[in-house]
């Protein structure tokens, strides 16, 4: 039995905006997962719908099959770390930790204790006297940690959690918030709109966007198997490269450029000369990868470099090729938000990007031809922008 | 925004010292936070201007407190013919403040009307401050049916001056019993439509709606969230409210006036309008000393009030809650 279960979850505002639309989602007990999108997909409102925040429009929250629609938030024993932490400002960090306790008149001694262990698990023993003025965002973070762990629940929600920290202790916090998730076992569902977190966290990660459960799946699934352009665009970063494309007896063209498609042919088959939209992750592209061979198997792209980003531990080249765009970021520079962008650099456009070795010798206004290993490219339909396989 | 240590912390410091150093700090920070005019793009010529004109402000604001308090020194003949902004001998200011709390003309005491206005006000204001705190809190806080009708009932109360209700008001009151009680006078003090106003305000901006969800979160009931979590960063809020009641109580006129007949139930401020009938009918009773004495002892409190509650004005209560 899951630990958590919404069942086509909906919200309507009284504007008539829709924020979650028939949600369906399971959390296992124990399990962590990601709910992740861009802001405005209705992540929030989902987890405020759960903890009892938000009233619901239709649908079902079921608490180990037990639906608490109606359970106002107090009794629904859930635990949650707000994105601004909510701290309460007047009571020191042993009564922010202790307050649900006192709540349900567990006696001091035991409190105390509690209070106590669940800021030894966090690292601020030596704070508790403390108000929130006086502590670093760091310490906010895990005050409002400790406060949902001290009270041992089964449901354990967190609303971007992070997002106040900077980058480094981000980082740090992560495998902290894991850490602590391990420890008390409890199914958490966790919202954040930074796919990093949502890679690197989840067990499982369910991808909203404008309401609208787009995939839930293992990271890996997602990232290897998007379900639609959505999560190809929206996971992985940087982005999967999209181009539209056709599919001509066998072969993918691309622009003036052919690829044969080895094994997914026959997946492709219901397209033959229709148009698709073909994707290739920036790492999948393999700089002298293309052996004589793969040329003349046709697994091999040539393309113009126009700028060469160098990281350190990788090497960013920008490239064109002849063929369209596609995708969200695409239809925006088609807009015309990239316009100022487009007059000035021209001659220097580019729409496509592989990551490279940092040693390689890869230099603007190069041709160069990447070796494409046809299992690794993704194929979806340009009407309704579902995979194809 | 730079890496916060997450070392152990300093070690704690004598407490006065600290408080002493939060003094200084926060004086200069407010140094540094002033901003110079010429970044308004104000010449130094406006501000002066400006100046100038609170300045004036103030004096047409204090110069009768500077006339009661200069006057409270003379005699009744002095207070007619000499100048009024300077003292004139004879010192005759204890006299008349010892003289203030006799019985005149059998009209009731002094003392007994400041106790009154006391009583009045203090009960007065606590009411309307505790139900201007509760009624702020719900409508700020709560959606229900009609809230927002209720609502605006109540503002509408804030544009109605009683003067234009005296008559009903006091049919009403004669119906229910309320003429010459003091129920009468501390009932209706006790509804202050722009305390509640105040209080949902401040309720609004200065309490994140995340505090109160999470206290739900965390289990707590309704009212223990207002008491625990609420109330206490209202203080502020509070604090503006129950001056501003008290102060009206106090400086109430119109209100018993309508209510009492009986001497010994009048606030300071009705007993002092029956002196300064008698004066005028009169002239001979020596009461205009009294007068002027009685408005100084009442303004008093009332400055006092103040300057005790000042320091709440004080922000920076919500610190550390929530980040932004």
């Amino acid at each position: 039995m899951s630990a958590i279960s919404l069942g086509k979850l909906t919200k309507v505002y009284s504007t008539g905006v829709k924020a979650l639309d028939g949600l369906d989602l399971d959390v296992r007990d124990g399990e962590f997962v990601v709910l992740v999108g861009p802001s405005g997909c209705g992540k929030t409102t989902a987890l405020r719908m759960v903890a009892g925040l938000e009233t619901i429009t239709s649908g079902t929250v079921a608490f180990d099959g037990q639906v608490v629609n109606d359970v106002s938030p107090r009794h629904r024993d859930v635990a949650m770390v707000f994105q601004n932490y909510a701290l309460y400002p007047h009571l020191t960090v042993a009564e922010n930790i202790g307050f649900a306790l006192t709540n349900k008149k567990i006696p001091k001694r035991e409190r105390e204790q509690r209070v106590r262990s669940a800021a030894a698990a966090l690292g601020l023993s030596g704070l508790l006297n403390r108000r929130p003025a006086q502590l670093s965002g760091g310490q906010r973070q895990r005050v409002a940690m400790g406060r949902a762990i001290v009270r041992e629940p089964s449901v354990f929600l967190m609303d971007e959690p992070l997002s106040n920290l900077d980058a480094k202790l981000r980082v740090q916090m992560r495998s902290e918030v894991l850490r602590v998730h391990k420890a008390i076992g409890a199914a958490t569902l966790y919202v954040t709109h930074d796919q990093v977190e949502a890679m690197t966290m989840g067990d499982r990660v369910a991808v909203l966007h404008d309401g609208v459960l787009q995939q839930y799946a293992t990271p890996r699934e997602l990232y290897d198997r998007p379900a639609n352009l959505f999560v190809a665009e929206f996971i992985g970063s940087p982005e999967m490269n999209l181009y539209e494309a056709s599919v001509a007896g066998g072969e993918l063209v691309l622009g003036s450029q052919r690829l044969a498609l080895g094994p997914a042919e026959a997946v492709l088959a219901p397209y033959r000369g229709q148009k698709v939209i073909a994707g290739v992750r920036p790492e999948d592209l393999r700089l002298g990868g293309a052996g004589r061979a793969d040329q003349a198997a046709g697994a091999a792209l040539t393309a113009d470099v126009r700028v060469v980003e160098m990281l350190g531990s990788e090497k960013h080249a920008f490239f064109a090729i002849d063929a369209a765009a596609a995708g969200a970021s695409a239809l925006a520079a088609a807009a015309g938000e990239a316009e100022a962008d487009a007059g000035l650099l021209a001659e220097q456009a580019h729409n496509g990007m592989a990551r490279l070795d940092p040693r390689s010798a890869v230099r603007p206004g190069q041709r160069v031809t990447f070796g494409v290993d046809p299992r690794r490219l993704h194929f979806f339909d340009p009407g309704t922008g579902l995979a194809i396989r | 925004m730079s890496a916060p240590p997450l070392s152990a912390p300093p070690p704690a410091r004598p407490r006065a010292q600290t408080r002493r150093e939060r003094r200084r700090r926060e004086r200069l920070e407010r140094q540094d936070a002033a901003i110079p005019v010429e970044l308004y793009g104000l010449r130094r010529g406006t501000l002066t201007a400006l100046t100038a004109c609170c300045v004036l402000f103030a004096v047409f604001i204090l110069a009768p407190v500077v006339w009661v308090i200069i006057n409270s020194t003379k005699t009744q003949a002095n207070i007619f013919e000499s100048f009024g902004f300077w003292f004139a001998a004879p010192f005759e200011f204890f006299h008349t403040f010892a003289n203030l709390f006799r019985d005149v003309d059998g009209d009731g005491t002094y003392s007994q009307w400041f106790l009154n206005t006391v009583l009045y006000s203090v009960s007065g204001g606590i009411g309307a401050t505790v139900l201007a705190a509760l009624g702020g809190y719900g409508f700020a806080r709560f959606e229900f049916r009609g809230s927002k009708v209720f609502f605006a009932v109540i503002i509408a109360g804030l544009l109605v001056p009683i003067t234009l209700i005296a008559v009903p008001l006091y049919l009403a009151y004669a119906k229910v019993h309320l003429i010459n009680s003091i129920w009468g006078m501390i009932l209706p003090s006790m509804v202050s439509p722009v305390g509640l106003y105040l209080m949902r305000t401040y309720v609004e901006l200065s309490i994140p709606r995340e505090l109160t969800d999470a206290a739900r979160i965390d289990g707590a009931s309704e009212p223990r969230i207002f008491f625990r979590i609420a109330l206490p960063l209202m203080v502020p809020g509070v604090m503006t409210v129950l001056l501003l009641s008290v102060a009206g109580t106090w400086n109430n006129y119109i209100l018993p006036l309508i209510i009492f007949s009986d001497n010994n139930l009048y606030p300071v401020t009705v007993g002092m309008g029956l002196w300064s009938q008698h004066a005028s009918n009169s002239g001979d009773a020596n009461l205009y000393p009294l007068i002027v004495m009685g408005g100084l002892v009442t303004i008093i409190p009332m400055i006092a009030l103040f300057a005790l509650l000042q320091r709440y004005w004080r922000g920076g209560l919500l610190l550390g809650s929530v980040a932004n």
